[in-house]
Formats: structure tokens, sequence, C-alpha cells
């Protein structure tokens, strides 16, 4: 997911705040249409990084189309997040805030898997198809393109290229594989509601990953969103934190102390590293 | 023979500033021509309406006998008029290859050609040692070599160069006239703004004066050295004794 969001902030400058939107399409796409429609969530994932990348698309084009830019384009973005889970909230055919459960069963051909283990080989597996999209990108013309785009719009016009529909494009493909982020969260933790999938929550900890990590590269989303998910654990076992709240206080300031440091020291992210030793 | 560029009657305002009224001239194959006037004269305005920054209040531009009036900058490159920025706007994290290779997509969608062409253009600009550096770590005559080399790469018919000698020392100046002088040799138009006059009046087959957003005078540059109209507006004394 991080890597997602990556390809539009990353590469092509496009920071977008309102990933949860995408990711929230996600969920509800493929647990909706497995719930009334019956629908495998292996195909209803397709369908539902379909729906983001066209919604993706269609914010993009009418944001980009009043030239909303840098900081207001994030702004826009969060709104839409928060219009949709309004949306969510108070739509019936959906369940609203209290949300869908699904059944704990043994269906491999229905995503259902009684053990954890097949979960990991999922994500694995999404995670390499992620990286090697992002490979991909980094040697064609249309990432090339995203990062005319992202170093300056002006000149990447002059240059030939479309920034209006490059644009577009990255927020419409970032949407449609964070999406499929999404559809994996429902599956895995069988529940979804407004609030677990329509919240800011996911998308902070996958910015923390791609900026400590290193935007705009393959592995540095990966880097990072390791290292947060690793640090995740062991600050849950610190023995000097007790209780819920504090340990996500706690955290927080880990996180936030963290990504100055980084960003103060590194601000190519953990992957230049090696590039500066060297 | 119809011009390569033909501007007509454009009008450009911002507020109550008239930037442009009714500015007419053309640009031939194979021709270099000049456009001085002093600051605020709406040289760059001029550019910005040509390659589709701002579209004009009134007039049109035609390129290659096609109206290109308003079109978005990147259609306009893609139709053969690219151009350089006066405050170059180098990609700063990007390296100059990959800089240069970005215009060279435009024309050849598949990386590795355009690799080819992005390299054979910085070797034409003296950058092929400098492949590897990122924009922001060159200096500034390198820079402007760079935006040429990116617009370049785009393979344009029409080369629109926004004052790339100024902010040279003397040496790098010269070595500039003759990077100009070769790419026009090359069979590509050049549309020229600049402040460094030297340059200016050596390159130009023709200069185009404007002031106060108007055109007050065009014609070879012997002709313009002379004409008092060209002395008061912009060349000053130093060029009336001279």
């Amino acid at each position: 997911m991080a890597l997602a969001w990556n390809l539009a902030a990353g590469y092509a400058g496009q920071f977008s705040l309102g990933h949860s939107l995408f990711y929230g399409i996600g969920a509800y796409a493929s647990t909706v249409l497995y719930v009334r429609l019956g629908l495998t969530p292996w195909a209803g994932m397709f369908v539902g990084a379909l729906l983001a990348g066209v919604v993706g698309t269609l914010l993009a084009l009418g944001v980009y189309r009043y030239k909303v830019h840098g900081i207001f384009f994030a702004l826009v973005t969060l709104g839409a997040a928060e219009v949709a889970k309004g949306i969510a909230d108070n739509w019936a055919f959906i369940k609203g805030p209290v949300g869908i459960l699904l059944t704990m069963q043994d269906a491999p051909r229905d995503f259902f898997f009684l053990r954890r283990e097949p979960y990991y080989y999922v994500a694995l597996a999404m995670l390499v198809v992620m990286i090697l999209v992002s490979l991909a990108l980094e040697r064609s013309r249309l990432g090339q393109f995203f990062l005319a785009v992202r170093e300056d719009e002006q000149a990447a016009e002059a240059s030939g290229v479309d920034t209006y529909r490059y644009k577009t494009v990255a927020i419409g493909l970032s949407a449609a594989l964070t999406a499929f982020a999404g559809s994996f969260y429902a599956q895995f933790y069988l529940y979804i509601s407004p609030d677990t999938v329509l919240v800011f929550e996911p998308q902070l900890t996958m910015m923390l990953g791609t900026m400590v990590g290193g935007a705009g590269t393959a592995f540095g989303p990966v880097i990072g969103s390791i290292l947060f998910s690793g640090l995740g654990e062991a600050l849950r076992n610190l023995p000097f934190l007790e209780g819920t709240r504090q340990v996500v206080i706690g955290s927080k300031m880990v996180y936030a102390v963290l990504l100055i440091v980084v960003l103060i020291y590194l601000p190519g992210g953990l992957v230049t590293l090696g590039q500066k030793r060297a | 023979m119809a011009a390569l560029l033909d501007v007509q009657s454009v009008s450009k305002a911002f507020g109550g500033l008239q930037a442009l009224s009714s500015v007419s001239f053309t640009v031939g194959a194979g021709e270099i021509v000049g456009i001085i006037g002093p600051n605020g004269a709406g040289k760059t305005t001029l550019f910005n309406v040509v390659t589709g920054v701002y579209a004009p209040d009134r007039g049109r531009v035609v390129f290659q006998g096609e109206d290109i009036t308003g079109a978005a900058p990147h259609r306009v490159c893609k139709l053969g008029a690219a151009r350089t920025f006066q405050v170059s706007k180098p990609f700063a994290a990007l390296t100059v290859l990959q800089t240069v290779r970005i215009g060279a997509l435009n024309r050849i969608p598949d990386m590795a050609g355009a690799t080819a062409k992005a390299l054979e253009v910085l070797e034409l600009m003296g950058l092929a040692a400098k492949r590897d550096e990122p924009g922001r770590a060159l200096t500034v005559m390198e820079r402007k070599r760079l935006e040429m080399a990116r617009a370049l790469a785009t393979q344009p018919s029409l080369l629109l160069l926004d004052e790339v000698a100024a902010g040279l020392r003397p040496n790098e100046i010269q070595d500039m006239i003759a990077l100009v002088r070769g790419i026009a040799a090359g069979g590509v138009s050049v549309l020229i703004i600049e402040h460094v006059l030297e340059a200016v009046l050596r390159l130009s087959g023709r200069i185009v004066v404007l002031n106060h957003g108007e055109v007050i005078a065009q014609g070879r540059p012997d002709e313009l050295v002379s004409d008092p109209r060209v002395i008061d507006a912009y060349l000053g004394e130093a060029y009336s004794l001279a």
C-alpha cells in the first residue's frame, strides 16, 4: 500500500492525503460483492481496483481541471475521503456505521483461510507484484514523465509532457493499486466499517513508511514499512508502557522523532544510506 | 514561402498593464530572429503567448500553417516549437541524462532510442561528461546548456531561447554564440530573446525591437543600430557614440 501511494506522491509528486478513499473502496467493493452477490473476493478485488481507479481518475480530472496544486491538492483529497466516510456512514446498503462482518471459514476459493500463513503468502505476492510494477515504471516512458511532472510542471509541459494527463494517470493507477490493499484488509480482519477502512490511520502508516524509507524509489517504501511495523511490535512489548493508550501515544512519539531525524539527515530516505557511504 | 512562425496582431493585457499590443512578426525556415527591448517590454510574455503558457486576448499565432493560438504548451512542443526558460528550470533531482531523455521521449517512445538521442544531444551541447550529475549540481552555464539540450531533444523545427547568454562570462558568451550557430546550421530556426546585445546582434539575421509591448522597429542588425527610435528606446548613448 505504501508502494501504491508512492506511485503518485513519490514519483509524480502528487501528494494525496485521501488514499483512505481508495483503500475503503477496495475493502467495500470486494466485501459487498461477496455478501450481496456471492462473487468471490478474488474477483471482487479487481472490481474494487477498477472502481477505485475510475473514482481516482474522475477526482483527478476534476481537481486538476481547476489547477489545484500542492498543499491544496492534498487538502482536497483529504476532504474527498471525509465525504466518502460520510456517505458510507449513512448508506444502509453497506450497513452504515455498523460495518460488515465476514464469517471466518475455510474457503480458499473465496479468499478465506483459517490459518494465517496463506494470508502472508498472498500479501507477499502482492508486495512482489507492486515492487515489479514500481521497477517497470522507473524504466518506462510513463515513469520518466511522472518524474518530470514532480520536478517542475512548467518545464515538463515545455518538454512536451501533458501534465494534466499524466497527473491524472498517476492518481488513477495509484488508487487502483491501493484498493487491492483494502480488499486484503477486509479478507484478513473479516470486519470492515467506515471507522476502520475510511479513516486516515492506514494512510498515515504508509506515508511514514514511504518518507522514512525513501519516496520515489521502488524499495524505499518497503524498507520503511518493514521498519515501522517491526518498531510497532517492539514498542508494544516495552515494559514501561502500560495499557493500549500509552502504547499508542508512545509509539506515535517515537515515529515522529524518527521521521524528523530521517528527514533532516537523510532527506532521500533510508535507501540513500548506502549511496552516501559509497 | 509561408513562414514557419507567424505571429499576427497579438495583444495581451495583465489587468491594466498592456503587456503586448498588436505584435506581428514572422520567423522563416532556417532563420535566426532576435527580440530585443528594455526590461518589461513584453519579450517573455511574447514567448509565453507563442508557446501556449498564456492565451492572447486578441490575435493569432500560426505555426507551420496550423493555428496554435492558446494551445497547451505540451502540444506546441509536440508540434515542433521548443523553448528554454529565462530562469532555468532544471529537473533538480534528475540527472542530466534523465532530463534530456524526457524531452527525447516525446518523439521516440522507446527508452533505448530516447537514451541514444539524449546522448547525441548532450554530446552536441558539451554536456556528455555531466550525464550522471543531478540538475541541481550544475553551474549557470551548464544549466542553460541543459535547458537547450532538453528543448533540442524534442527535435523542434523552431527553438525559442529566452536569455541564454545573460549572466554568462564573456568567454562563455562566445561559446554560446557558436552553439546557437551550430544548432541553426543543423536546420533549426531560432527565435532568441537576449539582453546581451553582442550575442543577439552577431547571431540574428533579423531583429524585432519591442518597447512597451509594441514593435517599434524590425530589420537587419546593422540597420537597427543606427535607427534613432531604437537608440532612444533601448541602446542608449553608448551605442550612438560608437
